[in-house]
């Protein structure tokens, strides 16, 4: 625990507000108590499902609003408003000769043979795009006189004509010097003083202007809207009765303050998602693995993220909004940190369907939603789905199909598989259904095989933990696929991604741009950016409740061969460096190097583009399972029956089926089989061995025959 | 089609084999892209990744680098065949080429083929293309009058043997070249993208238990072919013929005539008409020719299904010898996507009342514009820094061509904060370029300007590969030309568009980027859409009173 609060106060909710469903998870450590819950999300003011959820969730669990520690929230309010072009109306102030920037971007088509590709809209137009002479170099110094009058100017016309709501400031170098933003940020201030206004050095103080400066507008654009949503929210909490602190989950899988998320609400357009990893990351740690692929697949995608030594991998920047969704370079391109994840279009609801002029079969990245879903829901829907599939080969069970709320019409997809596909390829439903299978198994195996590879990872050596709610049912095809020799399934694997918000340890991380050959750095300079970048942190966390001392903090610098494009995260060995460390420094670059690219340049000059700092206070470890635990379960009283499974290679097999809430920690059992519980069923084919650890935690081990 | 029941494969192996061929050969170009230092490479997507079989047919490439260089890659392959026979090849070899008739038209490009063994047996090939930093000569020149002021020719050698360099062949190449680190550094990074490569075709083949490619490889060209054909014979036989002409070099313009003629499933695209070949670097080999003229097609007609061998078996395309698309040794080729950059304007002309609803007009980005300058820093050291930026394209029929944006290359641009802080350069301005857009129904995209100084205190070179001066971006169907490109310094005085010229410090020139050609008549264009691009700034009021009668 990280709280030595004085108060009684210990149990803690997380809160998840998705497109659908607002799931909530509490956690009482006095009690090692653990509750889920979920509701349907209320679009037109999220905070009523909140406010109702945690009622709920807390009357279940005995508890008052007082006798709450804390709240922590994750939200895709912000990544919804850039892709439904919901924000605030804009205006932006930037250097003369450059307000089509964010307009002009990378000049790179995307799709190299659609001749009438679609752009992903610019947040600010270009008449409220205005531009005020200053000039700075590339070295920080002062070229042209920051023209004040013209910032007064400009503010005034696109407030008062153009009605902004909020402002963003970009002037190019400001990641080098900020003295012209800030000038102009005061002018902007003493005119409207409750203004959002959003500053390219302080959003996101980074070298490549079209990157920063968007970054800088979409903050601007969802700033107004997480203003008022917040303290609406914090006020309610508070008449409510609830005294604890409000925190926010951040992109980079950390958690953050109320004020901090006001002032950069930007940093959250990955909130959601990034508590998937961080509860990946906590059964990494509880199961002791530090070579993880986490697998997260729900009903439209499926995410996979690299967990080494219980953390997950970080990157620094992010696309929103994209026009094609799965498609990279059609969205605007952010300069955040978020946790290191693929996302890709397969799903239980991803439709399949035989593409006409290649006469092959395909899946996703379509899906069929909610609306009308799958075939098997029976609600109109008439395009087989992954999920029509696995009931096909007997995967899922239609009578316990989330816990048997949901009957499933078996016949409606037999019907729809014959007429759809079927004939179409000339093979019967079976084969066809294990077709749709099969590619949406490769597709996933094929993009972890290319996150891995970039890396320069071998998926051999990791295990695999699979959640969401179909994570379970293709993870042991997957792991086949990768040959992987582990896989871990944790209780709850449906709604598992909450415990996320319990774990997060509040968190920051920050950068500045300084260009440099590596054996010419300005080390003087550079400490005192660390310096900075630390006292910064460290204030930040403890407003967010952590303890000074229990802070750590993580120096990388991204480094490259002198011109090279891509640059290297390499782990700093001191926030306080000098010219003795130049030869570990330059070692962990060629060991990082080797380790990516295979091989290395010894006598290609290095240079250092951005300087990072990740603080993080310690990680909440929480003990959860044994609170779950069932009095004299054996595995035969777990035993459901037995369910034939049509598996690649082997044909239909007879399943044993076991509950998941009655399986006892220590018992062992052989694929194949079929463990329901119930938001998932985890499907284990043969050639592996079943174990559920302490954790209540299944533990498959598969062998490869060769 | 008949023999689609024949076939070895189901349609659900071949959707999984073909995905994860075409990742392994993504993969390769990661690799190659991270780790080259070629800007060109970078930021103009200069450089392909193929996967063949062993008769040196493509089978896949990669998603994301030049188009056209993955159709000339598996023809460079079987002319390594026939120097080097299949039994000679051993594991760990490379073989090399930058020849202009044998590969991708100059010499900058080198081709590095790798031989996949499975088992013992030579199963296919790896290959990739990418742009050198260097390759010595003129460096960045339109204006040689032979190909030996060019640089250094590499005829097909084994760059690798048996797992070694051949370190006399190194030892020629890098002693006649400025940046010799770079130039073996990139060389490098083909060797490893097509070991990865080979790495992953063998585990694939392994994963599969197939013996080899061959029988893989025929079904996809087949699937690919049909595509193409089925395609092909959706537009109504005939022949479509079109001219374009372009700046060329000085007082020799350049004339295209195209002819395409369309029958069956079959198309055939003929260049007779076309300007004889210069004494100037900007002639395009037929390799090139082809590549330029089967890529905008497929763009057309077919830009879905994946592509390989198959996909450009349907269409045939010729050029008369010794004519600028088709030139003999030892013609200058160093500039040739300044000619070769114009065919897909042609042949969309040609074909626009084929097909109106497919294609788009002429581009202001096709050939692109490139500003490279070089000198000294304020300390001696050297620099050399290319400005990437591209003009409009053309308009299409349901909506209006996207600014600065290239077509047919995909050139992308940097960050100017980057490239101040690598050279002494500022650049004053870079923005929208307001009436550049070729008017019509569908506005063409709008090109840039962009405002340079140096800022050092001796002069340095420019180097200029530019066109559409004198030639804009022509409309289709009723559109109106895009504006044209121009290169000039404050005083008015016009630096040579396709030699090298000097640049004294302190002074600024300017470079606007030309416009894409505008789609149908411009007074057909919905009034709100002409009030929207007023409101932007795209169009001023005197153009908008002009060319769509609103004020």
């Amino acid at each position: 625990m990280t709280s030595t609060q004085p108060t009684q106060r210990l149990a803690r909710i997380g809160v998840d507000v998705g497109g659908t469903f607002t799931d909530l998870v509490l956690y009482d450590p006095s009690r090692q108590l653990a509750l889920t819950g979920k509701l349907l999300t209320t679009p037109e003011d999220p905070s009523i499902a909140i406010i109702n959820g945690i009622k709920r969730i807390l009357s279940e669990a005995g508890l008052q609003p007082s006798d709450l520690h804390s709240v922590v929230h994750g939200t895709t309010l912000v990544t919804n408003t850039i892709i439904e072009r919901t924000g605030a109306v804009v205006g932006l102030i930037t250097t003369s000769g450059f307000r089509d920037t964010i307009e002009i971007g990378r000049e790179t088509r995307y799709d190299l043979y659609d001749l009438f590709l679609e752009m992903p809209p610019v947040i600010v137009p270009r008449a409220r795009r205005l531009e005020v002479a200053e000039r700075v170099t590339s070295e920080g110094d002062v070229l042209v006189d920051l023209d004040e009058d013209a910032v007064a100017r400009a503010a005034r016309r696109l407030v008062e004509d153009s009605k902004a709501e909020a402002l963003a400031i970009s002037f190019l170098h400001s990641y080098r010097s900020d003295r012209h933003e800030q000038r102009a940020a005061k002018i902007v201030r003493a005119l409207y003083p409750s203004l959002p206004l959003s500053l390219s050095s302080q959003v996101a103080p980074e070298i490549r202007e079209f990157e920063r400066t968007t970054t800088t507008c979409a903050n601007a654009y969802v700033q107004p809207l997480m203003h008022r949503y917040l303290d609406k929210l914090e006020a309610e909490l508070v008449e409510l009765g609830f005294a604890g602190r409000l925190h926010i989950m951040l992109s980079s899988g950390g958690i953050t303050t109320v004020r901090e998320a006001k002032a950069f609400p930007i940093r959250l357009i990955e909130s959601g998602p990034a508590a998937g990893a961080m509860a990946a990351s906590f059964i990494s740690r509880i199961a002791g693995l530090d070579r993880v692929i986490s697998f997260d697949m729900g009903g439209t995608t499926a995410k996979i993220c690299l967990i080494e030594d219980g953390q997950p991998d970080h990157k620094f920047d992010f696309e929103a909004g994209r026009v094609r969704r799965f498609q990279k370079g059609s969205g605007l391109p952010l300069k955040v940190s978020v946790v290191d994840m693929i996302e890709i279009g397969a799903g239980g609801g991803s439709l399949a369907r035989v593409d006409p002029s290649s006469g092959l079969l395909k899946v996703g990245p379509r899906s069929a939603g909610s609306v009308p879903g799958p075939v098997c829901y029976g609600r109109g829907g008439d395009q087989p789905t992954v999920t029509d599939a696995d009931l096909v080969l007997g995967r899922l069970d239609p009578a316990y199909f989330l816990g048997g709320e949901l009957e499933l019409d078996v016949d409606l997809v037999r019907s729809a598989f014959d007429g759809k596909i079927s004939t179409a390829i000339n093979l019967d439903v079976d084969e066809a259904a294990l077709g749709v299978q099969r590619i949406v198994d490769e597709t996933m195996a094929a993009a972890t095989r290319m996150h891995l590879a970039e890396k320069g990872k071998d998926p051999r050596k990791y295990t695999l933990i699979a959640f969401g709610g179909a994570g379970p049912v293709h993870a042991f095809n997957l792991a086949r696929l990768l040959k992987v020799e582990k896989m871990v399934v944790p209780l709850g694997a449906g709604v598992a991604s909450a415990l996320g918000f319990l774990v997060a340890p509040p968190a920051t991380d920050m950068v500045r741009t300084m260009v440099s050959r590596l054996d010419a750095v300005d080390w003087t300079a550079i400490n005192a950016l660390y310096a900075d970048m630390k006292a910064e942190g460290v204030s930040l966390l403890c407003e967010a409740g952590a303890i000074e001392e229990q802070i750590t903090f993580k120096a990388t610098a991204e480094m490259r061969h002198r011109g090279q494009g891509f640059e290297i995260p390499v782990a700093l060995p001191s926030l306080v460096l000098s010219d003795e460390h130049l030869d570990a420094i330059r070692e962990t670059f060629f060991m990082s190097y080797r380790a990516q690219f295979g091989r290395i340049l010894e006598d290609s000059p290095i240079e250092v583009l951005n300087w990072r700092l990740a603080c993080s206070a310690a990680g909440t470890d929480i003990s959860i399972g044994q609170g779950h635990a069932v009095a004299d379960a054996t595995l035969e009283g777990a035993r459901r029956g037995t369910r034939k499974v049509k598996f690649e290679g082997h044909g239909w097999l007879d399943c044993a089926v076991y509950n998941r809430y009655m399986l006892p920690a220590g018992c062992k059992f052989s694929g194949p089989a079929l463990v329901e519980e119930r938001e998932s069923t985890c499907v284990i084919g043969p050639d592996s061995v079943v174990s559920v650890d302490s954790s209540r935690n299944l533990i498959i081990n598969l062998w490869f025959v060769n | 089609m008949a023999d689609r029941l024949t076939e070895t494969f189901d349609p659900i192996s071949l959707e999984i084999y073909w995905g994860r061929l075409i990742s392994i050969a993504d993969e390769a170009a990661t690799s190659l892209v991270r780790t080259a230092f070629s800007t060109i490479v970078r930021e103009s997507n200069d450089y392909a990744t193929v996967i063949m079989d062993r008769n040196g047919d493509s089978i896949c490439e990669n998603t994301g680098g030049i188009a056209s260089f993955s159709c000339i890659l598996p023809k460079t392959t079987k002319i390594f065949l026939d120097r080097f026979p299949l039994e000679s090849w051993r594991p760990g070899d490379a073989v090399i080429t930058n020849d202009p008739w044998l590969a991708t038209g100059h010499l900058p490009d080198f081709t590095v083929v790798t031989p996949i063994f499975h088992m013992g047996l030579l199963v296919g090939f790896a290959g990739c293309i990418s742009h050198s930093p260097d390759v010595g000569g003129s460096l960045w020149a339109a204006d040689c009058h032979e190909l030996f002021e060019e640089g250094i020719r590499i005829l097909p050698a084994h760059l690798l043997r048996a797992g070694e360099w051949n370190g006399t062949l190194l030892d020629i190449l890098l002693g006649n070249v400025r940046v010799p680190r770079q130039v073996l550094g990139d060389l490098e990074a083909q060797v490893v993208a097509n070991d990865v490569a080979v790495r992953r075709i063998v585990e694939f083949l392994d994963d599969t238990g197939l013996p080899d490619l061959l029988a893989l490889s025929k079904t996809l060209q087949r699937r690919s072919d049909a595509a193409m054909r089925k395609a092909i014979e959706s537009v109504p036989d005939g022949v479509y013929s079109a001219t374009l002409d372009a700046d060329g070099f000085d007082e020799q313009l350049t004339r295209i005539v195209c002819t395409v003629t369309v029958s069956g499933d079959t198309m055939h695209i003929d260049y007779a008409g076309t300007s004889p070949q210069i004494n100037r670097g900007i002639n395009c080999v037929l390799n090139y020719t082809h590549a330029y003229s089967v890529y905008p097609i497929k763009c057309a007609l077919d830009p879905l299904s994946p592509r390989n061998e198959g996909s450009y078996r349907a269409i045939t395309v010729t050029a008369p010898e010794r004519s600028i698309l088709n030139p003999v040794f030892p013609a200058p080729v160093g500039a040739r996507q300044l000619t070769g950059h114009l065919l897909a304007g042609v042949i969309y002309q040609a074909l626009s009342t084929a097909l109106p609803d497919k294609i788009i007009a002429d581009c202001g980005g096709a050939p692109s514009m490139r500003a490279l300058f070089s000198g000294a820093n304020q300390d001696g050291s050297s620099f050399s820094q290319v400005l990437f930026a591209s003009g409009g394209m053309g308009a299409g029929p349901h909506q209006d061509g996207l600014s600065t944006t290239a077509f047919p290359t995909n050139v992308g641009a940097g960050s100017i904060e980057a490239y101040e802080s690598v050279a002494p350069l500022l650049v004053w301005k870079k923005g929208l370029r307001t009436d550049s857009g070729g008017a019509g129904r569908q506005r063409g995209g709008l090109g840039q300007e962009v405002v340079i100084e140096l800022r050092t205190d001796a002069s340095a070179r420019l180097s200029l590969l530019s066109d559409r001066h004198n030639h804009p971006a022509v409309g289709i169907l009723g559109g109106l030309p895009g504006a044209p490109s121009v290169i000039a310094f404050e005083d008015g005085t016009k630096p040579h568009p396709k030699s090298r010229s000097v640049v004294e410090p302190g002074r600024r020139i300017t470079l606007l980027y030309a416009g894409g050609g505008g789609y149908g008549d411009p007074r057909s264009r919905d009034r709100a859409a002409v009030l929207a691009d007023l409101a932007d700034g795209y169009v001023s009021s005197d153009a908008a009173k002009l060319h769509y009668g609103v004020e």
